[in-house]
């Protein structure tokens, strides 16, 4: 009857449209931002950055490779001609390697006050204008609840989210749609997924390394 | 056709009660019996109530203590002349958009509607302009029109409309004397004459008239019939924006203090409107009811523009962490604004332009953190990397030349490590840089390894002492 099967066109397009139902193992199609690196587009579950989504790295030890991890994605949001916002990064982003990596500067807003980050973000999450956003929060800031806020915060628009957790921090139990530990050397392991693809892990160490040994063929050049 | 004069009256009934009302928030006082009183030779005298005190018995020109016997719950206020002639400024800056010729004259607002009629088609819909334009004003104003400004306030307080002369003589002629707002002195003497009402004062011959009632009394009435012209002081609005404002009930609330900010902003933003200007900045101070020290608010825009509702929440968001300990007695409000304002163009086609939200955002965060912990760090043309950074304003850090790799993160200041723990990768890179400014260096940077596995960026320092340093991480 063709009620029935229009019926159950629109019901199968809601499940589809609706990124926020889980249905076991299956992947919906949620719209992803890619990572700008063709192995990792393959190992995350959503096939790239989740728009609109928590997503939480946890580096083992401070700089271990969270900035060169989302670097590219970074730069093509701001090539895009959208902001991208620093909020309370632990030590100085150095220009010159942001600039080299493609990312343009006059589309950096960095919130150099650690005390606000979370209002900082849940601010330019709403206003929707934000290509992607990384926030280095206080580990005792970090609760479900305010967690949860973010996540909330992030669905008005289409920004890449992300929260750094100090290394060393428990996180709390959270609606983050993916969870992603580093490991000195450029290993990423995905800790959690909706998708539940957790467990897998990719070396990145080959790509992330820039050598002066490198610097010194291109100047000579 | 020879254009015809015609002026628009706004007076304000109860102004005593509605200038002190209008600055406190909500419903106060609406349903609790209020008096204002002032001080006259000596003696305290009610001289406006509303409503609710009326119903207990209080009457104007009672003695304060009268009625507070006849009502005991009665508040009381004082009458702040100066927030009267606000108010009456308020209603003059909004009248004028509609004409050039305003005057503040006696306790009303007169404007020249006739050379204005013409850009408005009719009359009618130039009147209806302004009164919506008084709507907004959120008071209770009446309006009226009389073909001379001197019969305008008296047309306003009739709510009559009058566009002729012999229409108003004749509508003058019938009224009792004591409508026509005479001075109390001028009025008792022509009680005990016996004369009642205009058209018996007209009846007179003018030299009598003149010989026993004075000169003042028959320019008076020659003014309010059109015989003779009424000289007036045009009102302008000010060069600068700068008000302040008595609270008729001091406090330390900030809702309170809000509601009254908002009605100067309301007013900001017909002033910026009328002098073609764009606002930059806002100060307002606060200073307390007992004398002591006040605080002061900046707020700053990084885009000239106005929008109320974003300019009033960057004003509740610093007005909160404040913690006000005294009441506040008087705030004072000043503008930064630029000298001229184009305003943005709507596209003609597709969508209109939604610009500045972003410049918005950047406000309510600036006005959260401090001007100086919102920031975009920007490279500096130096070899020496502790000074190849600065933090600089948002959106403008400007890129000139390719850059040698860098590590990502870099440390505020280089630290000093062991470098026995490291392993050394690659390197070196020779920085020697610096003899003219008094911080000469001499390093060689490499890459190493940590025992964790982690990519540092260290040198060996050659020039002031020898020493290693963990300078970035890559990472």
């Amino acid at each position: 009857m063709p009620a029935s099967i229009s019926s159950s066109d629109s019901l199968q397009q809601l499940l589809t449209e609706r990124t926020d139902l889980w249905r076991g193992r299956q992947r919906c199609a949620a719209a992803a931002i890619p990572t700008g690196r063709a192995a990792l587009d393959a190992c995350l579950p959503d096939g790239g950055w989740p728009r609109g989504r928590l997503v939480e790295l946890l580096p083992e030890r401070p700089g271990s490779g969270e900035l060169e991890l989302l670097l590219p994605m970074l730069a093509e949001q701001t090539r895009q001609g959208r902001p991208v916002l620093f909020i309370a990064p632990p030590l100085v982003p150095c220009p010159q390697r942001l600039s080299n990596a493609g990312l343009d500067l006059t589309r950096l807003v960095v919130v150099r006050e650690r005390k606000h980050a979370l209002w900082c973000a849940e601010q330019a999450l709403k206003s929707g204008l934000c290509g992607a956003l990384v926030a280095w929060p206080e580990g005792r800031a970090l609760n479900e609840r305010a967690l949860r806020r973010l996540q909330l915060s992030g669905e008005h628009g289409s920004a890449a989210l992300f929260v750094c957790y100090p290394p060393g921090c428990a996180p709390p139990p959270s609606l983050a749609s993916l969870r992603l530990g580093i490991l000195p050397g450029g290993e990423i392991r995905v800790l959690r997924s909706r998708q539940g693809a957790a467990g897998s892990a990719i070396r990145l160490g080959a790509s992330n390394v820039v050598t002066l040994e490198a610097y010194r063929r291109t100047t000579t050049v | 056709m020879a254009r015809t004069a015609l002026w628009a009256g706004i007076v304000c009934p109860q102004q005593p009660l509605q200038a002190l009302l209008r600055l406190l928030p909500g419903a106060s006082f609406e349903a609790e019996p209020l008096a204002i009183y002032e001080l006259q030779r000596g003696r305290r005298l009610v001289v406006e109530t509303n409503r609710a005190a009326r119903m207990l018995g209080v009457r104007i020109g009672q003695r304060l203590a009268d009625a507070l016997a006849v009502a005991p719950a009665l508040h009381t206020l004082t009458r702040d002349h100066a927030a009267e002639r606000q108010l009456l400024e308020e209603i003059a800056l909004s009248a004028y958009r509609y004409s050039h010729q305003v005057a503040i004259s006696g306790n009303g607002v007169v404007l020249e509607v006739g050379g204005s009629c013409r850009l408005h088609g009719r009359l009618e819909t130039l009147l209806e302009a302004l009164d919506a334009e008084l709507n907004s004003l959120g008071l209770k104003l009446w309006r009226g029109t009389a073909p001379v400004a001197a019969a305008a306030s008296l047309m306003a307080r009739a709510q009559l409309q009058v566009l002729t002369l012999t229409e108003l003589e004749a509508c003058l002629r019938n009224w009792p004397l004591k409508r026509l707002m005479l001075p109390t002195d001028e009025y008792s003497r022509l009680e005990r004459l016996g004369l009642k009402r205009l058209s018996e004062l007209l009846a007179l011959p003018r030299f009598e008239f003149e010989r026993r009632l004075g000169r003042g009394l028959l320019l008076h009435i020659d003014r309010l019939l059109g015989r003779a012209p009424t000289p007036l002081k045009y009102w302008q609005p000010p060069e600068i924006f700068r008000q302040k404002i008595e609270l008729p009930v001091p406090t330390h609330r900030s809702d309170a203090l809000l509601f009254a900010l908002n009605r100067v902003l309301m007013q900001l933003q017909r002033w910026l409107q009328l002098r073609d200007r764009a606002l930059t900045g806002l100060k307002v101070e606060l200073h307390p009811e007992d004398p002591g020290r006040g605080s002061e608010l900046h707020a700053g825009l990084s885009q000239p523009g106005f929008q109320r509702d974003k300019l009033l929440e960057i004003l509740r968001l610093k007005l909160e962490p404040l913690k006000l300990d005294a009441n506040i007695g008087s705030l004072v409000v000043q503008a930064d604004s630029t000298n001229s304002f184009r305003p943005p163009q709507a596209e003609l086609w597709g969508e209109s332009p939604t610009g500045d939200s972003w410049e918005a955002l950047l406000d309510r965060l600036q006005a959260r953190v401090g001007t100086e912990n919102l920031c975009s760090i920007a490279p500096c043309p130096d070899h020496r990397p502790e000074r190849s950074w600065r933090w600089s304003e948002p959106g403008t850090s400007t890129v000139s030349a390719a850059f040698p790799e860098r590590p990502g993160w870099l440390l505020p200041k280089p630290r000093p490590c062991k470098i026995n723990e490291l392993r050394l990768i690659d390197g070196p890179e020779r920085i020697e840089s610096g003899w003219w400014d008094g911080h000469d260096c001499r390093r060689d940077y490499w890459i190493a390894h940590d025992r964790h596995g982690n990519r540092l960026w260290i040198f060996r320092e050659y020039k002031p002492r020898t020493g290693w340093f963990v300078h970035g991480l890559f990472g």
